[in-house]
């Protein structure tokens, strides 16, 4: 079976960001990237079915980044995935949900896949709508917030899915696209060995002249348009108090509460 | 011109608050794009919803009470909300920021070939369009965004950034044709309900959080579920308690959790690092209480109480309760 997870690339959480004012976007030069960190669930879970199934099954990682970002996806190979593809193209660049969706569609059905494995959300936009729009344009059933697959093969799919009040059973066809929570396991380290082999896997270069895509991507094809950018308004500064036991404690918060019109 | 579609979550005729704040905006926003405010809700125990739906401002609410909602993933409520969308014509699409929203949402946009804003908390209007207002890149930068085109958008929006006010004349309830011709793909075989979630945290007035600092799962039970009850609140935890095995992820908030902006935040025993903050900067009050003065939440609380939590949620507990007889 061949599993193929999308890995967005994200700027370090930790890192300070610039937004720059004449084109309204990240500055992403000189900023550290890092796997969006929903994306390691993805990897381990890909990684996990393809040690169960012990089949043959290889696990490919596809991402849209510039190519400098290769030592990035390096580490996702280094985790044990076979190989990778990186859609890399300046034409892409100021792409929104809805081009971000169908470049990365037309990619995947150029690569082929069985399962399609996602994070829920990115780290950086925090919209969790490409995954959906993917499905969509490749015409494969969308089933998300996996906790657990349950079983993969054979043209047949069974996982548990989280609800926001417990979990559903869902069974459907392959190919599918699933997205996965971060309870299918904490996304393992690479091995040293593992760092070692990742060197010699393969990453292939995709451009968007391969793809023949039918509509624009990137700022022309983008749906929605940035008109302004600010700094969130910063809070005033604590105040503290330090408690010598819990009564006084309490009374300060209880006071403070009362004091905003909380209680 | 164009209309507003609000996406109503529901689940056997329960649904969150959120509904009434997205029923409430609608009719704002299509006054202000010069369309009508239409609501979508489907599947088991809709017909209720759409009744309590009469008493906000709405012009059409559109109901499917169709068993298919229920037995299948997804698929039938993108068709029907896709059936809706196509009826009116050029619409802005609301739904709620939620992991049914999102699911809604992304598949939307491939459908209606829309924008997408998401995590929206405002929304402003410039040229007849609308512009939505929301945090983005963990919270360090606000962004106004709108969509390129005058047909469909879509937009997600934040649980508690509307105040939710009923009025208007009764909408009319519409029932929804079936779209013909479709065929589902995800069965759901089983749908099964956990005690341990935490429904509604996302839309909690008030949450009760806790971290490392509780140090095992008695005291989510014993100490920081008691002072949520008494607030009218919700419990939601750090990564490091969920990571631990303390509580279901499903109540975990922050970066790779939910986004809750309540009125009152409490943490307890929480750090504060940016994985959590990016879940909760902007709640209207943040309190923490923590052993450790010099942990990263004092820099963006509003008021920072240095003691023993063990002690003071307790005391603090009682304190509200006897205020809340009294009053």
């Amino acid at each position: 079976m061949k599993i193929v997870v999308t890995v967005k690339l994200v700027p370090d959480t930790n890192a300070a960001k610039r937004i720059d004012p004449g084109t309204k976007r990240l500055v992403r030069t000189g900023l550290e990237t890092v796997i969006n960190p929903f994306d390691e669930y993805a990897i381990e879970a890909a990684l996990q079915l393809k040690e169960r199934l012990a089949d043959g099954s290889t696990v490919t990682i596809f991402t849209m980044a510039p190519e400098t970002a290769k030592e990035t996806i390096r580490k996702a190979l280094a985790m044990g995935a076979d190989d990778a593809v990186m859609l890399s193209d300046a034409g892409l660049e100021g792409s929104d949900v809805w081009a971000t969706s169908y470049a990365a569609s037309q990619a995947l059905k150029k690569i082929g896949f069985d399962l399609v494995i996602a994070g829920g959300l990115a780290d950086d936009g925090n919209t969790g709508g490409v995954p959906g729009a993917v499905a969509e344009y490749l015409g494969v059933p969308a089933l998300t917030n996996v906790r657990k697959i349950e079983e993969a093969g054979n043209g047949k799919l069974r996982a548990q899915r989280e609800t926001d009040s417990g979990y559903q059973v869902v069974s459907g066809p392959l190919p599918s696209l699933i997205t996965v929570t971060m309870a299918v396991g904490e996304p393992r380290y690479a091995s040293l060995k593992g760092i070692m082999g990742a060197k010699k896997k393969t990453i292939t270069a995709m451009a968007l002249a391969e793809l023949g895509l039918e509509r624009a991507v990137g700022t022309d094809g983008a749906k929605t348009q940035v008109l302004e950018i600010s700094a969130p308004k910063p809070r005033e500064k604590a105040r503290v108090v330090e408690a010598a036991d819990g009564a006084s404690g309490a009374q300060a918060i209880f006071e403070f509460l009362r004091e905003r019109k909380l209680i | 011109m164009q209309h507003v579609i609000v996406f109503i979550e529901q689940r056997s005729g329960q649904t969150r608050k959120v509904t009434y704040e997205l029923a409430t905006e609608a009719r704002k926003i299509a006054d202000a794009l010069g369309g009508k405010a239409h609501a979508v809700v489907l599947g088991a125990g809709a017909p209720a919803i759409a009744e309590q739906l009469k008493g906000y401002p709405l012009d059409v609410v559109h109901v499917a009470e169709d068993p298919d909602v229920d037995k299948y993933f997804l698929d039938p409520m993108v068709d029907y909300v896709e059936a809706v969308a196509r009826e009116t014509g050029p619409a802005l699409i609301l739904v709620p920021n939620t992991m049914l929203g999102r699911d809604v949402a992304g598949r939307l946009t491939a459908r209606l070939e829309a924008g997408l804003l998401s995590d929206v908390t405002d929304f402003h209007f410039e040229n007849g369009r609308a512009v939505g207002i929301a945090p983005k890149l963990q919270g360090s930068t606000v962004t106004g965004c709108t969509f390129k085109d005058s047909q469909y958008g879509i937009a997600t929006v934040r649980p508690n950034a509307f105040s939710a006010q009923a009025g208007g004349s009764g909408a009319q309830v519409v029932p929804l044709a079936k779209p013909s011709g479709k065929q589902y793909a995800l069965t759901i075989e089983n749908d099964v309900e956990e005690a341990t979630g935490e429904m509604g945290l996302e839309e909690a007035p008030v949450v009760v959080s806790g971290g490392r600092g509780l140090g095992g799962p008695e005291p989510f039970t014993t100490l920081l579920r008691p002072l949520a009850d008494a607030l009218g609140g919700a419990v939601g935890a750090s990564r490091a308690a969920a990571d631990a095995g303390w509580v279901p992820y499903s109540m975990q908030i922050g970066q790779t959790g939910k986004i809750v902006s309540p009125q009152l935040y409490i943490a307890v025993g929480i750090s504060g690092a940016i994985q959590h903050k990016v879940g909760m900067q902007t709640s209207g009050t943040i309190v923490a209480i923590n052993r450790d003065g010099a942990v990263p939440i004092a820099d963006f609380a509003d008021l920072m109480v240095v003691g023993d939590l063990f002690q003071i949620v307790p005391e603090l507990t009682n304190l509200v309760t006897g205020a809340k007889a009294h009053a």
